[in-house]
């Protein structure tokens, strides 16, 4: 009778899903209610939980709950601790959410709402989750071992090299794109710069609380930083609304850029313990709650969804960014479906801190499934605002025009109605002097969160408050992408030369500390800077490159993952990570092929080049514009370059798996698991 | 009496519930860290505990060497 229960619940619960799903995806006409997301989104995580990861847990993995973790039989109480599943979730989820979820959504929904909606919910299911909770999977039977180190032991040497060479590449890339997306959400907002800057001081004085006077006492030290930093949101109106002061903050996008790479050098240089640690700590907070109170907000409004299911753009010529729905809808969504930078996580903190095997379904695929669920609550806080709004604060002005005017004739002629008025209104009551040309995604989904939040709490009075409230949420936890991304690279950048000079590999040695410093931010600073300067708006080119190297080491992470498999004797079941990855081939094959080749100077990096030296030589450039487009010229190259070395790294690194995978099948090979050997748990089942 | 009792039960677990929420949010924010680790060189009788100053700063060092945050 209980078991005919719960068939028939699971059964009613993948029915509302298919309902809601066929609602978003057949309306047309008439604006939608959230509502239909949220139950489409939630139904079929519930669905795929209990169906899709049991069936990987049962068939695929076989998890072992009478096997030790390395948490237990390496407990030191420092990096191996066996940690409460639902604690463990939480530190997860905490390492895995980042800017990614909820920037790619916002750019994508210039597609409409259907496409990146769809994408987030079947790629978290069928690929996202599987990496996250496979990897995971493959690091506890291994000790907890690094992605790079898995790759080496399974793969071939090569592959680890390759493996560590792309995780450095991908997080140069990352760092300049997340940076470049805080430089667009801060330019010529006074408010917004002054509540970010005084989150330094705010850090400092923290780390100094929880070094010096209560050392360790992380909770009572964010409470105050939480209360400080909402006092500085507040504060930030008072300084934008006086003339002298707001003048101080009021700041163009290189001076931005430049403070930025002096903030990552200092972060990567000074004690940890001073700035990233606390700025960490305040961002946890921040995020989680900021997160929950989205979800809430969303629940309660329940707002409309004034986005059409597809637009124009699905042609290729998006104002947004250029490219077509495939495979550029991918590609953008990036981390709500799948991130190789999980498998990062899931290889790294969590397999040592594990209590038992079978919580890794719940961790690795639950947690992920958590993340898509914030990509789809982007989507709507974006898609909720007037199609003409979102195109004027995500469209570069060489698009769209500078002024107000312009916009409006520009994207009114598109088809999407707007007014000069309505732009300048919502500037004025957000707190802002224009919300125009604002690329990167972080001003519309703060205008989307701010009239989500304002609808539950303070109406149309506190837009204003709310609003510097999300970028200041948004770009605090960008900057802790920035700062502790800048030192793990630093790390990596003095492994790399330590092989070349062993001094340099010294990690307290100071002037290797700050010469490798100096070359990572160079490094990432190099991207953000032509990302400030690009006309086109920077994000057309880097946000793609981005999402070409993210899901670049995603399909790097199921090579490795199926490599294990295969060598499991798991060949029957292989197409659970073998489809996925063919996937990501596929996609970031196409998309890197259309980003260095295509004709069109707007998707295609070379052919940009060339279009503005055909402008140069036509003497269409004024002459003292021309090495600014020389300096774009080269720029474009470069990211031509960038894109071709990761896409020719990934290929060797899947052909070698594919010859090992062949010698495996046809010709008999030895499979030899690197796994650490069976050893009994010694704690009892309700442990 | 037995609404007495049954209030009482009721009670205590919320106050559990509570104090695991606490427990567990501590757990989640590094708070309960020294205390994990304490603990732990307890149980394997180490010849050397670290003051919990020491802990703080080798565990950020540790924490904040690999990718511990992902975009």
């Amino acid at each position: 009778m209980k078991r005919l229960l719960g068939i028939l619940v699971w059964v009613a619960v993948a029915a509302l899903g298919a309902v809601a799903l066929a609602t978003i995806a057949w309306h047309r006409g008439e604006p939608i209610n959230a509502t239909w997301f949220v139950l489409a989104a939630a139904c079929s995580y519930l669905v795929a939980y209990r169906l899709y990861s049991a069936f990987i847990s049962a068939k695929l993995l076989a998890l072992d709950n009478t096997r030790a973790t390395p948490a237990e039989r390496r407990d030191d109480g420092r990096d191996f601790v066996p940690t409460n599943k639902w604690v463990l979730f939480g530190h997860h989820f905490a390492a895995i959410a980042g800017p990614g979820p909820l920037v790619g959504p916002t750019l994508a929904a210039q597609f409409g709402y259907l496409p990146g909606t769809l994408w987030l919910i079947a790629g978290a299911a069928f690929a996202g989750c599987v990496q996250d909770f496979v990897i995971l999977f493959c690091s506890i039977r291994r000790d907890g071992k690094t992605l790079g180190e898995m790759a080496k032991d399974e793969v071939s040497k090569r592959g680890g090299f390759i493996a560590q060479l792309a995780v450095l590449a991908i997080m140069i890339i990352l760092l300049g794109v997340v940076a470049l997306v805080i430089v667009n959400a801060l330019k010529s907002s006074p408010w917004a710069t002054f509540t970010l800057a005084m989150t330094i001081p705010i850090a400092l004085l923290l780390g100094v609380y929880l070094r010096y006077l209560r050392p360790g006492r992380v909770i009572e030290a964010s409470v105050i930083g939480v209360a400080l930093v909402m006092f500085v949101v507040v504060a930030g109106q008072w300084v934008a609304d006086s003339p002298a002061w707001a003048s101080k903050f009021t700041l163009g996008g290189v001076t931005l850029a430049f403070l930025l790479i002096a903030y990552g050098f200092a972060a990567s240089a000074l004690p940890v313990w001073l700035l990233l640690a606390p700025r960490d700590y305040l961002s946890a907070f921040i995020k989680a709650g900021a997160i929950f109170s989205l979800a809430a907000g969303i629940l309660l409004v329940r707002p409309q969804v004034l986005m059409p299911p597809l637009t124009r753009f699905v042609d290729g010529n998006g104002p947004v960014f250029a490219g077509k729905i495939f495979p550029f809808c991918f590609i953008t969504i990036a981390c709500g479906a799948i991130s190789g930078f999980h498998s990062l996580i899931s290889s790294g903190t969590t397999p040592k801190m594990i209590q038992r095997e079978g919580h890794a379904r719940f961790i690795g695929y639950g947690a992920m499934l958590l993340e898509s669920f914030v990509g789809v609550m982007a989507m709507v806080a974006a898609c909720a605002m007037t199609p003409g709004v979102y195109f004027a604060i995500n469209s570069p002005a060489t698009i769209v025009g500078a002024t107000p005017e312009a916009a409006a004739a520009t994207i009114s002629s598109w088809g999407y109605p707007l007014t000069a008025e309505t732009m300048t209104g919502l500037a004025h009551a957000v707190g802002e002097q224009t919300l125009l040309n604002r690329a990167g995604g972080a001003p519309s989904l703060a205008v989307g969160m701010a009239q989500i939040f304002s609808n539950t709490i303070g109406g149309e009075r506190l837009l204003s408050i709310w609003y510097h409230f999300a970028i200041m949420f948004e770009a605090l936890f960008i900057l802790t992408v920035l700062d502790a991304g800048t030192r793990v690279g630093r790390f990596m950048v003095q492994e790399l030369l330590g092989r070349v000079w062993k001094p340099i590999g010294r990690m307290n040695w100071y002037p290797a500390i700050v010469l490798s410093s100096g070359l990572i931010v160079a490094m990432w600073g190099y991207f953000l800077y032509q990302g400030v300067v690009d006309p086109l708006g920077g994000i057309n080119s880097l946000w793609p490159l981005f999402g070409i190297s993210n899901q670049l080491l995603a399909a790097v992470a199921l090579v490795v993952a199926t490599s294990i498999l295969l060598k499991m004797g798991k060949l029957k079941w292989i197409w659970v990570t073998l489809v996925p990855m063919a996937w990501l081939v596929v996609i970031t094959m196409t998309a890197s092929y259309q980003k260095i080749f295509s004709a069109n100077p707007r998707i295609g990096f070379l052919s940009y080049a060339n279009a503005l030296g055909a402008q140069i030589a036509a003497g269409e450039i004024p002459a003292a514009k021309i090495g600014e487009m020389q300096r774009v010229m080269f720029n474009q190259r470069l990211d031509a370059v960038v894109t071709a070395v990761l896409a020719v790294m990934f290929l060797v690194l899947l052909v070698e798996a594919v010859v090992d995978w062949h010698a495996i099948l046809a010709r008999g090979k030895a499979a030899v698991l690197h796994e650490t050997p069976y050893v009994a748990t010694q704690w009892a089942e309700g442990d | 009496m037995k609404t007495r009792i049954e209030k009482g039960r009721w009670k205590m677990g919320f106050v559990g519930a509570t104090m695991r929420l606490w427990q567990g949010l501590r757990e989640w924010s590094g708070d309960a860290a020294y205390e994990t680790y304490v603990r732990c060189a307890m149980k394997r009788r180490a010849a050397h505990v670290l003051s919990r100053e020491e802990f703080y700063v080798e565990q950020l060092q540790r924490k904040y060497s690999r990718v511990s945050r992902c975009c």
